[in-house]
């Protein structure tokens, strides 16, 4: 498989602290990578400088061979990045549609002289409903996020990262708060992401979910990579066991 | 070159009372977050009271004494005591600063602690407004306004010399205060138990708790430490400028917010410097531009002077922000509901039929209040896409539409054509929006509104002072395809109502579009960089270029009811601009529901002059200062209980009632 997303190098540091040190890995295309390591092992600050929203950050990270350096949080997301939010940061003035429509929509700089004269013609064409299908959303397509129970609102992140159509998705704990039909449910949209062309780079806890669609891992702990590659290597490495997975795992 | 040093040094005065001001709110900023406009008019009201109980003249009795009272419905002043001592009247004005504080933060600001930046903002805009209109009620219903009052100064009046430059005393002696002030509650603040309490408060609200003390009661002290500062602030310059005025002096915060935000809302020490050296080089800077005579003549005088702390303000402000916010910094922002405007056509439709069936029967004055709405409501509806579907508090969109107005009006006069002119000031409206949304890709909330507000006093300083537009009058009659757009003509026939369906057309064109494109994707993209703009960026949205195509379509609906004021004014003057009309506008369009539609309209319908006035029977120029008092307390009160606006609020009782 050929690399999609190669990092290498990265640091990011607040003040004295160092977040995230020298971390290189590399996600194939077509991969679900799971990123994991115990709390403050820097998951969602290495997120968080992939994306663009940390421009303190150093090191290099290519997509698909194109440097994404120096490029800044939205340009990112258009070259392909899409992410989620661990506190999932829904627009909550828009509806569950208009979420997904908002993201899928790409303007051009005329967009708005359009706009002002043929509101409905920016959202032709435009279909965000397969997408709300496939996450069991179709029932809140007009509800407001506020109305949403948390699983929902954590199902609406995802499908909204999804609907950038991106060719890497970055999920940070999308499991988190999810009942068990919801996380199965959850378990089998990943697993479905790469045959549609998405590769994953995934953060959870939920170490069952982990596990059964990760087919990389990569470990993390204070901000160093402590392993990384394919699942069954990774979870019996003994550094592994030792910084994170514990005795029983 | 020591007229310079000469000069800068006499500002050492004026920078200790920025400087004053500035620490006040520090204060008010830690103690409550919040970044209190009304600063500056706390402080004017305090001096009022100094100066109106040492005044002989004030209730005409000769005996001084009288206190002036800021309450609508209560007498003008009550009698306290007979010719008080400058101490005397010196303690009761303060004693009445800390009631004002300690009111302010009671009735105001302690309820809306933990409301969205928008509420703060705004009620302090009403605390402003409503002030502002009060004092100059009372003021001049007293009999005339600061020339009648004799501003006597505290303090020493010699001068120093240094080298062959004479240096007024005072100026040192205000400076030393200063720093006594600053030195003074730093040691307060690093020594005792309350200064540590309101740094952790600062931090985080159950950090203070954890101390031990409660935030209110640490919130009443600084509220109150900070209004008896202003006040006393206020007396010094007023005495020794022997300048004060309801408006001029409650807009000393201007220069007080560029010495706050350099002082990063933080530390006394750097504060005080900052203002100091505003105070200084403004006094420099005016030399500086009496003596430059290579500088250009469109220049007003004293713009330099002015203009300076905004610029300081925008510098300061940019490079302290950043594009996006933070993962700590993300706080609960909630703004006003924005629901999709539905019906647009017929609705459209069916009010610019309404207007124009009034303009078309009514009388003069009625097309006149027609007018003016309809005018309103254009510049309403600016505030409405950047504030209310984008999130961006903007105290500059006023300004805009005097800009246009000034240029057109100019260009106009010159002999330019009728479509042009207008043309051509829409698009300078347009340009300096953009141009002041720059900063605003960097900064947000509080410190936009403040950008903002900086931005227009200096497009008031640099632009409507100037001499090119210092009184326009004689515009040429609108005029397309042979019709006779004017609006003033003689006797019945005043007031034309071609000129009236002109500018309803206008509106409704631009209602249309601003509806359509709320609802299309360009409308969505507002909403959810107001919503979130982290979240934004993370699915592609260009948060910068969002921001400012809602600047530039903003400022085009100013520009264009500047435009169109061009026309409909006998006379230009730079006092129809002030920035006090600017938030007037803002806080009527917050009254009516700042991300609606709606809310601009009931925003033309309430303007001064308006519709709501002519069904008043006609407004004078205390009606009108009434009506700003009014709206100022209003909003206060729709700030703190609902801050959806009267439109919402309106469509939500009307839904309950339909279910019930």
């Amino acid at each position: 498989m050929s690399a999609l997303l190669e990092v290498s190098e990265l640091r990011v540091s607040f003040g004295a602290l160092v977040a995230v040190d020298d971390v290189s890995f590399t996600v194939p295309t077509g991969a679900i990578m799971g990123l994991i390591g115990p709390n403050g092992a820097g998951k969602t600050t290495t997120i968080d400088a992939l994306c663009g929203f940390l421009p303190a950050a150093v090191g290099s990270i290519r997509l698909g061979g194109v440097a994404l350096d120096g490029l800044r949080a939205h340009q990112r997301a258009r070259a392909g990045l899409g992410r989620t939010f661990q506190t999932v940061e829904l627009f909550d003035d828009l509806s569950v549609r208009e979420n997904l429509l908002v993201a899928a929509i790409r303007p051009r700089w005329w967009s708005p002289f359009v706009d002002a004269v043929a509101p409905r013609r920016g959202t032709r064409g435009v279909n965000v409903d397969d997408a709300m299908g496939l996450m069991g959303l179709d029932a809140v397509a007009d509800a407001r996020p506020t109305e949403l129970s948390h699983g929902q609102r954590q199902l609406v992140g995802v499908a909204r990262a999804l609907a950038t159509r991106p060719r890497l998705v970055l999920l940070d704990e999308p499991a988190a708060g999810l009942d068990p039909a919801e996380t199965a449910v959850l378990g089998r949209l990943l697993a479905s992401l790469p045959a549609a062309g998405v590769s994953v780079l995934l953060v959870d806890h939920d170490m069952n979910l982990m596990l059964g669609v990760c087919d990389q891992l990569t470990v993390l702990d204070f901000g160093r990579v402590i392993a990384s590659g394919p699942t069954a290597a990774v979870r019996t490495d003994p550094a592994v066991i030792a910084a994170y997975l514990g005795g029983g795992a | 070159m020591s007229d310079y040093l000469q000069q800068s040094l006499t500002g050492l005065g004026s920078g200790a009372v920025i400087a004053v001001l500035a620490i006040g709110i520090v204060l008010t900023f830690r103690a409550s977050n919040v970044i209190n406009l009304a600063h500056g008019a706390m402080g004017m009201y305090t001096a009022y009271v100094y100066f109106g109980l040492r005044n002989f003249d004030l209730a005409g009795a000769d005996r001084g004494g009288d206190l002036v009272l800021p309450i609508i419905g209560l007498p003008t002043s009550v009698h306290v005591v007979d010719r008080p001592t400058v101490v005397t009247a010196l303690v009761i004005a303060l004693g009445v600063a800390a009631i004002l504080g300690f009111v302010v933060y009671g009735l105001v600001f302690r309820p809306l602690r933990s409301a969205p930046p928008l509420a703060r903002i705004v009620a302090s805009l009403g605390v402003f407004l409503y002030l502002q209109s009060v004092m100059q009620l009372r003021v001049t219903a007293a009999g005339g306004g600061a020339a009648a009052l004799q501003l006597t100064s505290l303090l020493p009046d010699g001068v120093v010399h240094l080298g062959d430059s004479a240096i007024p005393t005072a100026s040192f002696v205000l400076a030393a205060l200063a720093v006594a002030v600053a030195v003074g509650l730093g040691l307060v603040f690093r020594l005792t138990r309350f200064g540590l309490a309101t740094r952790a408060a600062a931090e985080h609200e159950k950090g203070a708790v954890l101390t031990g003390l409660s935030p209110d009661r640490l919130g009443y002290l600084n509220w109150v430490i900070a209004s008896v500062l202003a006040g006393a602030a206020v007396i010094a310059i007023a005495g020794m400028s022997s300048k004060l005025d309801p408006i001029d002096t409650s807009l000393l915060v201007v220069p007080a917010l560029a010495a706050a935000l350099l002082g990063g809302l933080n530390g006394f020490a750097a504060t005080t410097v900052a203002g100091l050296a505003i105070g200084m080089s403004q006094s420099g800077l005016s030399t500086f531009q009496a003596r430059a005579h290579w500088l250009p003549d469109f220049l007003p005088k004293g713009g330099l002077r002015e203009s300076l702390p905004v610029i300081l303000i925008l510098i300061a402000i940019t490079i302290r922000g950043s594009h996006l916010p933070t993962r700590e910094s993300i706080v609960e922002t909630r703004l006003p509901a924005s629901p999709t405007p539905r019906h647009v056509f017929a609705w459209a439709g069916v009010l610019t039929a309404a207007a124009a069936v009034g303009l078309l029967t009514l009388d003069a004055q009625w097309r006149l209040a027609i007018v003016v709405s309809t005018i309103a409501t254009l510049i309403a509806l600016s505030s409405v896409v950047l504030t209310g579907y984008v999130g961006q508090i903007s105290l500059a969109q006023y300004a805009f539409a005097g800009l246009a107005a000034f240029i057109t009006a100019r260009l106009a006069v010159n002999g330019m054509a009728f479509p042009w002119a207008p043309i051509l000031g829409v698009t300078a409206a347009v340009g300096v929006g953009v141009l002041v949304g720059i900063p605003a890709v960097r900064v947000r909330g509080m410190a936009l509104a403040i950008a903002t507000l900086g931005a227009a006093v200096a497009i008031e300083a640099l632009v409507f002072s100037a001499p090119t537009f210092n009184g326009i009058s004689g515009v040429p009659r609108p005029r397309i395809f042979g019709i006779d757009l004017g609006f003033l003509s003689t006797g019945a026939d005043n007031f034309r109502a071609a000129f009236g369906l002109f500018a309803l057309l206008v509106l409704a064109v631009s209602m249309v579009a601003v509806a359509n494109l709320r609802r299309s994707p360009s409308g969505l993209r507002w909403l959810a960089v107001r919503s979130n703009e982290r979240a934004a960026a993370a699915v592609g949205i260009d948060v910068s270029s969002t921001k400012l195509l809602a600047f530039a379509v903003s400022s085009l609906l100013a520009g264009l009811g500047g435009s169109l004021l061009a026309y409909e004014l006998p006379a230009l003057s730079p006092q129809q601009f002030l920035v006090i009309g600017a938030l007037a506008i803002l806080a009527l369009t917050y009254l009516g529901g700042i991300a609606t539609l709606s809310g601009a309209l009931l925003a033309g319908v309430m303007a001064s002059g308006g519709i709501v006035t002519r069904l008043q029977g006609g407004a004078t120029g205390d009606a009108s200062s009434y009506q700003f008092a009014i709206s100022g307390l209003v909003l206060i009160v729709v700030a703190i209980l609902s801050p959806d606006g009267i439109s919402l609020a309106a469509r939500r009782g009307f839904a309950r009632w339909r279910r019930a």
